[in-house]
Order: structure tokens, then C-alpha cells, then sequence
């Protein structure tokens, strides 16, 4: 019972004080495939320590019932000293009714995690379908299908698809279209809908629960970092920073020269700045090894946690 | 393209283009024109489609007549709608977007750091 209670409450801990710290370090976007492990890796931890506070809970409603059981059959026979039996009985019950309460929570829990997953999967696919069958499979490159409209986008659909509209094609020169699917190629190949939408699904059934609701926005963030470095490398960090310049404010950018940028704080410019200035090894090295420390300490504290108590 | 059948998507390129309604026979003599393919192929590929209801089709004598049962536009459209949430679509796909949809503000933002990067904008 007090070692469900310990797990329990060491779960709550990481949920509602860990994304503060997290964020210090994930939030220059250091490393950013370092730091979406260790963000998922924390929300695994939560999710098992309260699985496993379930579980010890359970078993100890299971196993205070024969004894509550034993206890009340003694009772009957008359030796024994009955008020204390009943309270014992009473707290036993107590249990029990908890052991069934939480239980049902998780499963309902569970069951609506489960239906947003498969919702989500289910209208992903069917966009995906309508984006293959619609679209115009020439034009962009293979694996790309252009839509005639004037709307600016640029798009992946798992399992596969990269959907640029003729509004988008008409402001990037060749080189910037380049970078742009090479982004796009790097979030499919490195399956990022997957963690995006394993978190997405998380934070909609815990919305109050931080490291979840916050969780999402920073893995979403985080992903873009990683599709950016990898766009960056393949397609070249100048043509990247343009197109991002061009598809953010809806007109053709040419030729962005030298670095320059003033702090700001909105997510384009913020990735912009990102590629323009990127960390300095010492504070990069810093970031990485809190980042390291993290993504083993997380996981090994919620073990001794689970194993001392 | 991974799990959708590349068939569908030209035959539906075809029906679009076709304007009218069509049967398999005239598409199938499209189709033989680029490719060796086989006349019963299309016709299921065709019934595929009538099934998920991207065509609808009336009997004419002995074959079908096929025709789109929305036009590429609405399509399109509608991919919009959900792609950039507005008009109310309500959408869980997971889509990832080169870059978030912006509010006029946001984009002003940027558009100042186009200038002070002397980029021609």
C-alpha cells in the first residue's frame, strides 16, 4: 500500500517537475534527436511508475482480502476481539475499493488513448489516399504530388507522401524546393508522424498533466530541428533558410546573405536563427551531456524508486 | 507510393481529363496506348474505385459508364481544409508541415527579418 502510494507519488513528481528542467535543455534545440529521447524517455517512466503503483496496489488489495477474509470468519467463530477485526475488515474494503476504482480509470484511460491513436491513424490515412489519388504526380520529384492551389503548403502524410501546392512551387527556386523535401524527407524517414502522434494522442488524454501537455509542443518543435539539420546537410543551409523565409511570409526570397539576426522568439524565426548561428561546442557539449545525464538518470531513478519501495 | 495503388491514381488522372463519363473499354484503349496492361485489370481497378466512392457509374447496355464522383478541385480543396484546419474541418491526420500556418502578425515578424538580412523580398 505505502510502496504504491511511494511509486505513485514519484510519477507525479516527474510529470509535473521534470518538464521545467527538461525545457532549459531541449529549448535552444541543441541536439534535437537527444532531446526528443529524453522527453519521450521521461514519459515513459511516468507512465510505467504509475502502471506499476496500479499493479502494487492490486496486489495488495488481493492479498488483504484473504485476510480480511480469515480475519471476519474468526470473527464469527468468537475468537477474537471484534472491533479491531472490523477495522482491519473496513480498511481492507478500503482498498479493495480503491485497487477496483484506479483500475477502472486506467482502463478507461487506456481504451481512449488507444481510440485517438487509431482516429488519428484512420484520418491520416484517409488524407494520404485523397492526397495520392488527387494530386498530380509530376512536377515535384518522386514520392511528391503537386495540388492546384493557391494556398502556400508543404507536407508529409505518412506512410509516404509529400504534398506541395502550386502556391508554395511558385515562390521557391529550385535549390530552396530542394531543401524543403529533403525536410520533409527526413521527418518521414526518421518516422517522426509516429512519436508526433504517440504524444498528441497522450497529451489529449492527460491534458492537465504537464510533462505530457507540454511534451507534445517541445517534441513537435524538436522534430522540425532535426528535419531542418538534416535538410541543411543534404540541401545546403543557405537555400534552407530561404525557403523558410519565403513559404513564412508568402514572397519569393532570394539570396539571403550573411547573419544578423536580433533575438525573437516565434518558431520560424527561431529556426531560422538556429541555422543562421548555431551553438557554440562548449554550451552544445554542456546541453548534451545534461541531455546524456537525463536520458539514463530518468529511467534509473524510477527503477531504484520502484525497487526500494 | 507506399500501400496505394499507383493504378487508381491514373485512372483517375484519366477520368478527370476524360471531362464526361467513360467507360472501361475507352479508358482501357487509353491505357494500352503507354502501357501493356490487361482489360480486366482496369475493370477492377475501376470497380475499386466505385466501391470507395471515388466514381459512380450508370449501366449502359451492357458495360458501365464511370464518371468522377467530385471533381480534382474539390478534392483538393477539401485536402486544404484539413491541412490548414480552417473552415471548421476537423481533422486528427498527423501531417507535417514545412512551416506552421501563421497568423498575419507572425509572418510581419518574419518579414522584418527578411529586411534585415537584405534579402529582396
Amino acid at each position: 500500500m505505502a510502496a504504491a502510494l511511494l511509486v505513485f507519488l514519484w510519477s507525479v513528481l516527474v510529470a509535473w517537475r521534470v518538464p521545467a528542467v527538461l525545457r532549459r535543455f531541449t529549448g535552444t534545440g541543441v541536439s534535437a534527436r537527444l532531446g526528443i529521447a529524453v522527453w519521450l524517455t521521461a514519459m515513459v517512466c511516468v507512465l510505467a511508475s504509475a502502471g506499476i503503483a496500479l499493479a502494487s496496489l492490486i496486489q495488495a488489495a488481493v492479498a488483504g482480502w484473504s485476510h480480511a477474509a480469515q480475519a471476519i470468519c474468526r470473527s464469527v467463530a468468537g475468537d477474537a476481539c471484534t472491533s479491531v477485526i472490523y477495522r482491519s475488515a473496513l480498511f481492507e474494503a478500503g482498498l479493495g475499493v480503491a485497487a477496483a476504482l484506479a483500475s477502472c480509470a486506467a482502463l478507461v484511460l487506456a481504451w481512449r488513448y488507444g481510440r485517438r491513436l487509431h482516429q488519428a491513424q484512420r484520418q491520416t490515412r484517409a488524407h494520404a489516399e485523397v492526397a495520392h489519388l488527387a494530386g498530380r504526380h509530376q512536377g515535384a520529384g518522386p514520392g511528391t504530388v503537386v495540388l492546384d492551389v493557391p494556398e502556400r503548403a508543404v507536407y508529409c502524410v505518412p506512410p509516404g507522401i509529400i504534398v506541395v501546392t502550386a502556391g508554395a512551387l511558385s515562390i521557391l527556386a529550385p535549390a530552396q524546393l530542394e531543401a524543403v523535401l529533403a525536410h520533409e524527407r527526413a521527418h518521414l524517414a526518421g518516422r517522426h508522424h509516429l512519436l508526433v502522434a504517440l504524444t498528441r494522442a497522450l497529451a489529449a488524454v492527460f491534458p492537465a498533466v504537464p510533462l505530457f501537455a507540454c511534451g507534445l509542443g517541445e517534441v513537435e518543435r524538436l522534430a522540425e530541428m532535426r528535419a531542418d539539420d538534416a535538410a541543411a546537410q543534404r540541401a545546403g543551409r543557405r537555400p534552407l533558410i530561404e525557403a523558410l523565409l519565403a513559404m513564412g511570409t508568402g514572397a519569393a526570397v532570394r539570396a539571403v546573405p550573411a547573419p544578423a539576426l536580433g533575438a525573437a522568439s516565434y518558431a520560424v524565426v527561431a529556426r531560422v536563427e538556429r541555422l543562421l548561428e548555431p551553438p557554440r561546442r562548449v554550451s552544445r557539449l554542456r546541453c548534451e551531456l545534461a541531455l546524456g545525464a537525463a536520458l539514463v538518470g530518468l529511467p534509473l531513478l524510477s527503477a531504484v524508486v520502484v525497487a526500494f519501495s | 507510393m507506399r500501400g496505394f495503388g499507383e493504378l487508381e491514381a491514373v485512372i483517375m488522372q484519366l477520368v478527370w481529363d476524360h471531362g464526361g463519363p467513360v467507360t472501361v473499354r475507352e479508358l482501357f484503349d487509353e491505357l494500352q496506348r503507354e502501357r501493356t496492361i490487361a482489360y480486366t485489370t482496369v475493370m477492377s481497378t475501376m470497380d475499386n474505385l466505385h466501391r470507395k466512392g471515388w466514381l459512380e457509374r450508370v449501366k449502359e447496355g451492357k458495360a458501365y459508364r464511370y464518371a468522377a464522383t467530385a471533381s480534382r478541385e474539390e478534392y483538393s480543396a477539401r485536402l486544404m481544409r484539413e491541412a490548414l484546419a480552417d473552415g471548421g474541418a476537423n481533422t486528427e491526420a498527423v501531417l507535417s508541415h514545412f512551416v506552421a500556418t501563421m497568423d498575419g502578425e507572425d509572418s510581419e515578424l518574419l518579414r522584418a527579418v527578411v529586411r534585415r538580412l537584405g534579402g529582396q523580398s
